[in-house]
């Protein structure tokens, strides 16, 4: 089972980080115009809780992910709440994209994005790659994909 | 290049040039109310203008609108200002539907809809197309793409070559089209229980425009109902209890309204249903005053389940469905009924033969899951308790503590759940079983499946539970949920995940091996 790129960790801690402080923002207008018998307090605790369980949740889910291309599927393995394990036969990859957001663009890190004809989880997205690694990772399964040949998908 | 038939040239020039002429219209009596420069009268100057400029427009998307059926590609050109050339791969149509409202029927012309897999909407839209060439195009896309199929018979699925073996010989030979086979035709008893035991909100829609157009007899015809049973005689001046009396009786007979409307609704939707094939395509008509007629490829077909209501098992009937990755008629993504409703054992009997699946035993998931149903509805009913003494604090609701009879509900509710559900391994399917008030049984076959995955909340793993969702491309599962088999031991549901990937990649090189070695031969 192959791990993500560690500094992806980083990634998910800011994003955690600042939905917390957003909220925590939230709280604190909501106290200054709405209801003032909230403990002033009550803003900065909603925000230390929020983030705390934030990166929590973004250290638990580094660990739960992993994945591996085996002999027919690429099969991943995520979740902290809802634990998810999937394959994704390489025969019904239909095609492999690269993709980089900001903040993951400044720390050096990609995703790969493989999509399916399916209804529902019809991208699969693995996130925090070394460029390199997500390149590698998208020509193999492209080769993966042409190799197994899907005569007719759908 | 085909044009389309006159009349639909002057129905669009008529739309555009009713939409030219009533844009100046809003425009000027807006920009009135703003700019003084702009005067009202000025719309009688321009609204002609824009109504001659409508129909010059529309008449020339008329025009230039073109369609052709070449010998492996259907392909469209259309487009005004901006031109658009499609060509639709005849081996990429999942199915052709022709659709004619009343007036439609009565000028003889029809709607014609191609659909492919992918995007959420129709892939091409003639209308209208006189009647017979809508069954011309119809015929001739299924002619052309059986021939494509005889010369490349590795794009086949294994069970057309079981099925149609046959058929193959006159869907290539000198008869072009032959009748269709009859395979189900939906008698007036079945047609009547359809109606009468499906419960269809489809006619409940039409109640807030009833309520729009005659209000105040509506209102009227509610008094008048329910004073005979100590309602109020007169709304303005009545005490508490006729008005409480007065809303449950007119909630009844509102219920009781929407639920003939909706078994009206159904049967003319299914009126004289048949279903047949020909050649590698099922068909199938339908309709009394609007008219449908389909036709799909057996091997587009994703998956086959059977849907029943509780009324339904009650009396052992069930009904069929087809599900394809296309979009399909009046909104129902990519699901044709291909038995309404038949007796129970009538539609086993039709999916065995179109499968060659026998109906095997299910397994439900363990009791362990039901303790699961049991807890989460009793936090339902918590909530119903909740809500209700909430309630009972703002306003004065006698025996708000009898909500808690919720309570008594929930065992019963999780018993129900879990005695629908249920999963069986069958050679060449998948089957999964769901559902108390609407129970679909999905037959999925392997080699349709796209991604399989395990799932296990926290909740789930405490008890060392998980759900499998077998992913299809049918696209009726984006409203309806993927098939997903629930509450599994972890063991059992990664046993299922492994052998559903197995059987995939076994019927793929099976597959794969035939028409490789049928393409040499060929070739």
């Amino acid at each position: 089972m192959e791990p993500l790129h560690p500094r992806i960790r980083i990634v998910w801690v800011v994003r955690a980080v600042l939905v917390a402080a957003a909220l925590a923002v939230a709280v604190a207008a909501a106290q200054r115009w709405l209801v003032d018998s909230l403990p002033s307090a009550a803003a900065v605790g909603v925000g230390l809780l929020l983030a705390l369980v934030g990166v929590a949740h973004a250290l638990l889910l580094f660990t739960n992910w992993g994945f591996e291309l085996q002999d027919d599927a690429l099969y991943l393995e995520r979740g902290v709440v809802t634990f998810v394990e999937t394959s994704v036969p390489f025969v019904r990859v239909q095609h492999v994209d690269t993709q980089f957001g900001p903040i993951e663009r400044a720390l050096g890190l990609s995703s790969v994005v493989v999509y399916t004809a399916g209804s529902r989880n019809a991208d699969v997205r693995i996130p925090g790659l070394t460029p390199d690694r997500a390149r590698s990772l998208q020509n193999t399964l492209r080769e993966l994909a042409v190799e197994s040949e899907a005569e007719d998908a759908v | 290049m085909n044009r389309l038939h006159p009349l639909s040239g002057a129905a669009t020039a008529l739309h555009r040039g009713v939409a030219g002429g009533s844009i100046p219209f809003f425009l000027v009596s807006m920009l009135d109310g703003v700019f003084d420069a702009v005067e009202v009268g000025w719309v009688f100057f321009l609204a002609p203008v824009g109504f001659v400029v409508g129909v010059a427009y529309g008449a020339a998307y008329y025009y230039r609108f073109g369609y052709e059926l070449a010998a492996d590609t259907f392909d469209i050109r259309s487009g005004v200002l901006s031109r658009r050339s499609r060509e639709i791969p005849l081996r990429r149509i999942q199915n052709v539907d022709i659709s004619q409202g009343i007036v439609q029927r009565l000028l003889g012309v029809a709607v014609v809809r191609i659909e492919t897999a992918g995007g959420g909407e129709t892939e091409a839209e003639l209308a209208f197309v006189a009647d017979d060439e809508a069954t011309r195009l119809q015929r001739e896309i299924r002619r052309l793409t059986a021939e494509q199929h005889a010369e490349a018979p590795d794009a086949r699925s294994p069970e057309t070559d079981a099925s149609s073996a046959a058929d193959r010989a006159d869907s290539t030979g000198a008869d072009p089209d032959p009748r269709p086979t009859l395979l189900f035709d939906l008698e007036g008893r079945e047609l009547l229980l359809l109606s009468l035991s499906s419960v269809s909100l489809s006619g409940a829609t039409l109640l807030p425009l009833v309520f729009v157009v005659a209000g105040d007899a509506v209102v009227d015809l509610l008094v008048s109902l329910a004073e005979p049973l100590g309602g109020p005689a007169d709304l303005d001046d009545a005490s508490a209890p006729q008005y409480g009396l007065f809303a449950v009786v007119s909630i009844l007979y509102g219920a009781l309204a929407a639920y003939l409307l909706g078994a009206a609704y159904t049967f003319a939707t299914y009126y004289d249903f048949r279903l047949g094939s020909t050649g590698d395509d099922l068909v199938y008509e339908r309709g009394l005053l609007q008219r449908y007629s389909g036709s799909i490829p057996v091997d587009k077909i994703q998956t086959f389940s059977i849907a029943e209501n509780p009324i339904q098992r009650a009396i052992e009937y069930a009904g069929l469905r087809i599900e394809t990755a296309g979009h399909g008629p009046d909104g129902s993504a990519g699901s044709q009924s291909a038995v309404p409703l038949a007796r129970r054992r009538r539609v086993e009997g039709f999916l065995e033969r179109a499968t060659g699946l026998e109906t095997p035993s299910f397994t439900r998931p363990p009791t362990l899951a039901r303790r699961r149903y049991v807890a989460r509805y009793s936090l339902l009913a918590a909530a119903v308790v909740a809500a209700a003494f909430g309630v009972s604090r703002v306003w004065t609701i006698p025996y708000w503590y009898a909500s808690a009879l919720a309570f008594a509900g929930a065992p019963i509710a999780a018993h129900l759940r879990w005695r629908n559900l249920g999963y069986a391994v069958a050679d060449d399917h998948l089957l999964v079983r769901a559902g108390f008030w609407r129970r679909r049984t999905h037959a999925i076959p392997y080699y349709r499946v796209q991604t399989v995955s395990t799932r296990r909340s926290i909740f789930q793993r405490r008890l060392g539970l998980g759900s499998v969702v077998v992913d299809t491309a049918s696209s009726r599962t984006f409203a309806r949920g993927t098939p997903t088999i629930h509450d599994l031991e972890v063991t059992d549901a990664r046993a299922i995940h492994e052998e559903t990937r197995a059987r995939l990649e076994a019927a793929r090189r099976s597959r794969g091996a035939e028409g490789r070695e049928l393409s040499v031969t060929f070739s």
